[in-house]
């Protein structure tokens, strides 16, 4: 009983691990089972104890500046700070290219707050109140471009929590500002009901 | 009529309609000097506040960001060409939907005093690394223009430096990519309304002229220019 319980368990990770053989090597295989394990199944993003982001399709470029920001504390994260610093160059390179290709639907999830609010503000912003239209840097189908981030299919919490509390987390070390200062002031000018009619619109993106 | 004599090539408008070439002329002719207001006459708090709105996709000092899009240089722009634009994003003569909705909530007096203030503004080219070649084969065309292809020599408008004069504008310093696309894609953007031709009609016949690989190289060599 027990020899086939185990033939049935090593059969399981053995599958696993030949879905993964296309994605990379041994190490690779193992960190990105890893990575997934809180970012959930092909990096959809997880509602642990925190929401913790999609990473699917996320720009190459964002993903190595922000593991970079949690090596140098520029960005605030404990558990982000421990798994950051042990990787190597070459890993980061490998992660985020992999990440790029994955492609799960969004998780969805918050239909309370959805409306064309959201929509119209990602497009337009709000000119009236100084805050630039999203979709100018960040694109129209909010794919984002180099260092700026894919926001499709991300987590509307987890959206809305970086935005309130941008400068609480981000460009911590002001001797070394980073991009990160480029949302200061959207984050500031949108008030909550924007940002969750925003956060809306973008966790149904695909 | 000084500025008229002093654009001689402008006048070379050979490729278009005689009605509209007078329409041209003579919106060049009659080029209205607004009355400059005070920049005082917007709250301090209010300008600044816009022009940190403005600089949010326009770039630290208005550099130019290179967001989703290329997102052009103000700084050191002409005042009467920033103006000119923002009233043809107003009335879709010019095509930019982000645009249209930054433009259409400024006062006259905002629009003024920001003009002014971008105007002071400059800070050091954000360049594109080019090769070097590119970007002499761009000053060339730069500053001698494409006789073969009918094309007059950019700096006869737009000033030996790059630097524009009154509605022409400021072309040193800008975003190469930026550049590129406005030249590929002029008649898609600008002159939107047939009925309603606007200054942009001068451009028409040389972005047309122009290949893509002469767009490329004045694009290199105006984004390096101070």
């Amino acid at each position: 009983m027990q020899l086939a319980l185990l033939a049935v368990m090593v059969s399981v990770l053995d599958a696993r691990g030949a879905e993964r053989s296309s994605r990379g090597h041994g190490d690779v295989q193992a960190k990105l089972a890893y990575c997934e394990d809180c970012h959930g199944p092909s990096g959809q993003g997880f509602h642990g104890y925190f929401p913790i982001p999609r990473l699917a399709g996320q720009q190459t470029e964002y993903l190595k500046n922000q593991l970079e920001a949690f090596v140098e504390h520029r960005r605030t994260n404990n558990v982000m700070f421990n798994v950051a610093h042990s990787l190597s160059p070459t890993m980061i390179s490998a992660l985020a290219a992999d990440f790029r290709t994955l492609n799960p639907p969004p998780l969805g999830g918050d239909a309370k707050h959805l409306g064309s609010t959201g929509e119209k503000i990602f497009q337009n912003g709000v000119p009236e109140a100084n805050v630039a239209a999203c979709a100018a840097c960040h694109g129209p189908q909010a794919q984002g471009s180099g260092e700026i981030p894919r926001l499709a299919g991300q987590l509307s919490d987890y959206v809305f929590n970086k935005l309130i509390n941008w400068s609480k987390e981000r460009g911590q070390i002001p001797s070394k500002p980073d991009i990160s200062a480029v949302m200061s002031p959207v984050a500031h000018s949108l008030t909550k009901p924007q940002v969750e009619a925003v956060a809306a619109y973008l966790s149904h993106l695909k | 009529m000084e500025r008229l004599e002093s654009h001689r090539y402008c006048s070379k408008l050979g490729g278009l309609r005689p009605v509209l070439q007078l329409a041209i002329v003579a919106m060049l002719g009659a080029s209205a000097h607004a009355e400059t207001v005070a920049k005082s006459t917007v709250p301090k708090g209010e300008l600044q506040a816009k022009i940190a709105y403005c600089e949010n996709c326009h770039g630290v000092s208005a550099q130019g960001f290179h967001g989703y899009y290329p997102i052009p240089r103000l700084a050191g722009q002409q005042p009467d060409y920033v103006k000119n634009q923002l009233e043809a994003f107003i009335e879709h003569r010019r095509t930019n939907n982000i645009m249209f909705n930054v433009s259409h909530v400024l006062s006259p007096a905002m629009v003024e005093a920001l003009t002014e203030s971008f105007q002071q503004l400059n800070p050091k080219p954000l360049t594109t690394p080019a090769p070097e070649d590119l970007i002499a084969s761009g000053r060339k065309i730069y500053e001698e223009g494409l006789p073969k292809s009918d094309v007059p020599p950019c700096a006869g408008c737009h000033g030996p430096e790059a630097k524009g004069d009154g509605q022409f504008p400021r072309l040193a310093g800008q975003l190469s990519d930026y550049v590129v696309n406005k030249l590929a894609n002029w008649t898609k953007e600008r002159g939107q309304n047939p009925e309603k031709p606007d200054t942009s009609a001068i451009m028409q016949p040389i972005a047309h002229s122009l290949n893509s690989q002469q767009i490329k190289a004045v694009a290199a060599y105006l984004n390096q220019l101070q």
